[in-house]
């Protein structure tokens, strides 16, 4: 066999590696809305929704639900991640990251705060709030944050191709948070802090992966992924849990009984779908690049609006659904540029 | 002083030096100093490679067949060379605190 042949074999296994990596990530995180629908009306959550709302209101008890469900949700995705490192003889390299703080995992912790209290925490209002499917498609606006956040940070240039696209998002997303706006004030119930959320899942995610990018650069994906989850468990059991606990809100009480074969079932369904979502993405970049990586992984939005239907049986608005498309339309008209130069992704 | 170092930090500090590397010389480099003697171990390490690539920080130079089965055989080496990229990321991380 000849050199060429060669090549064009070993680039071509490449690429098909790195869509099927892309396509597992937008699968499991299609699957992460069932499981984050699901737990809402489970014991302990709906008790502790039910006790807080007695006396602090609907929407306060939300609120404070939501944190305790985030907070599981990342106790979960790191025993995920922790066996993941464990089965690939990790443990070792991610001490080494651990150690870096200066160069390298601090940003980690940094991408942790937008990504947990902001991004995750957000989905899971918007879930509570709305419903999964708007929360899945809402959040599909994140790569207009990622894109003008990298504009500003480190001067990347927008192109005119990524411009129409991140226009192409913008109306999907203004059709799927005023659709639902619309027909919540024609009935005069407006749902303010479900579509925050949905907001929050936007703003942090696309923050989230401009922070820690310039950690991954530098160090293996499944070692930074689980550090930041290990800065997001911090975030919520260590300050915001204990914090709300203080301000008499009982979290402890009802966190004390997720120990129910059915509730802990969901919540670990919820850790390896979101832990593996991750993982598979970040596997995706280096084959097939971030733009195809992050293209084909918003997906998810599709996926999730999919697995929604068969399972809950729930039909979405039509707003939902013209919506989403445009955010895909849009993700793949940004993404899809840079074609030429698939081992190089960055200029030099 | 290899081996308590993350395992792309190192592979940067070698490559600092600014001379063009065969992948298999990197591998068997960083094999031997992190104890990661086994083929999981090496894929693991030539991965890391890709991804640095990947990333903008190295530069895939040259190809060739390994035909005498020095890597892989009847599989294809490759040569790389730190960019400018990959040496402000590189000494941002490596030479400090040394």
């Amino acid at each position: 066999m000849d050199l060429r042949t060669l090549k064009k074999q070993e680039s071509k296994r490449k690429i098909s590696k790195g869509y099927m990596w892309a396509l597992f990530c937008a699968v499991f995180w299609g699957i992460w809305y069932l499981p984050g629908t699901v737990v809402w009306v489970l014991n302990p959550f709906d008790q502790m929704q039910a006790t807080i709302a007695k006396t602090g209101g609907d929407g306060t008890a939300l609120v404070i639900t939501a944190v305790l469900i985030t907070a599981f949700n990342a106790l979960t995705v790191m025993v995920a991640l922790m066996i993941w490192n464990g089965v690939l003889g990790k443990y070792g390299e991610l001490v080494r990251t651990l150690k870096e703080f200066h160069p390298c995992s601090k940003w980690f912790f940094l991408a942790s705060i937008f990504g947990g209290p902001m991004a995750i925490l957000g989905s899971f209002i918007a879930m509570g709030f709305i419903g999964g499917a708007f929360a899945a498609v809402a959040g599909l606006l994140y790569p207009v944050v990622g894109s003008i956040l990298a504009y500003y940070w480190y001067g990347e240039k927008i192109s005119k191709r990524a411009a129409i696209g991140i226009g192409v998002i913008i109306i999907g997303g203004v059709t799927i948070f005023g659709g639902g706006l619309l027909s919540d004030l024609s009935s005069g119930n407006v749902q303010w802090i479900g579509y925050l959320g949905g907001l929050m899942a936007a703003a942090g995610w696309g923050i989230e992966g401009a922070i820690a990018g310039k950690g991954l650069d530098i160090s293996e994906p499944d070692a930074g992924l689980t550090l930041r989850f290990l800065g997001e468990n911090i975030i919520w059991w260590i300050i915001i849990v204990p914090l709300l606990a203080l301000f008499g809100y009982p979290m402890y009480s009802f966190a004390l009984q997720v120990f129910e074969p059915m509730t802990l079932l969901v919540l670990i369904f919820a850790g390896i779908t979101f832990g593996f979502c991750y993982v598979c993405w970040y596997k995706s970049f280096p084959l097939i690049g971030v733009g195809r990586g992050q293209g084909i992984g918003n997906l998810y939005g599709l996926c999730s609006i999919i697995f929604i239907f068969l399972f809950f049986g729930n039909a979405p608005q039509w707003t939902i659904l013209v919506g989403g498309t445009l955010c895909v339309i849009g993700s793949f008209v940004m993404f899809t540029e840079d074609a030429s130069a698939l081992e190089t992704l960055r200029g030099e | 002083m290899g081996g308590n170092r993350p395992i792309k930090f190192r592979i940067l500090e070698i490559l600092l030096d600014g001379k063009e590397y065969w992948n298999y010389e990197i591998v068997s480099k960083i094999q031997e100093e992190y104890g990661m003697n086994s083929a999981y171990g090496r894929d693991s390490i030539n991965f890391d490679i890709i991804e640095l690539a990947s990333g903008g920080m190295l530069k895939d130079v040259e190809q060739k067949i390994d035909e005498e089965g020095i890597y892989k055989k009847e599989f294809l080496l490759h040569k790389y060379v730190i960019t400018d990229f990959g040496r402000s990321r590189g000494s941002d991380a490596c030479l400090r605190n040394l």
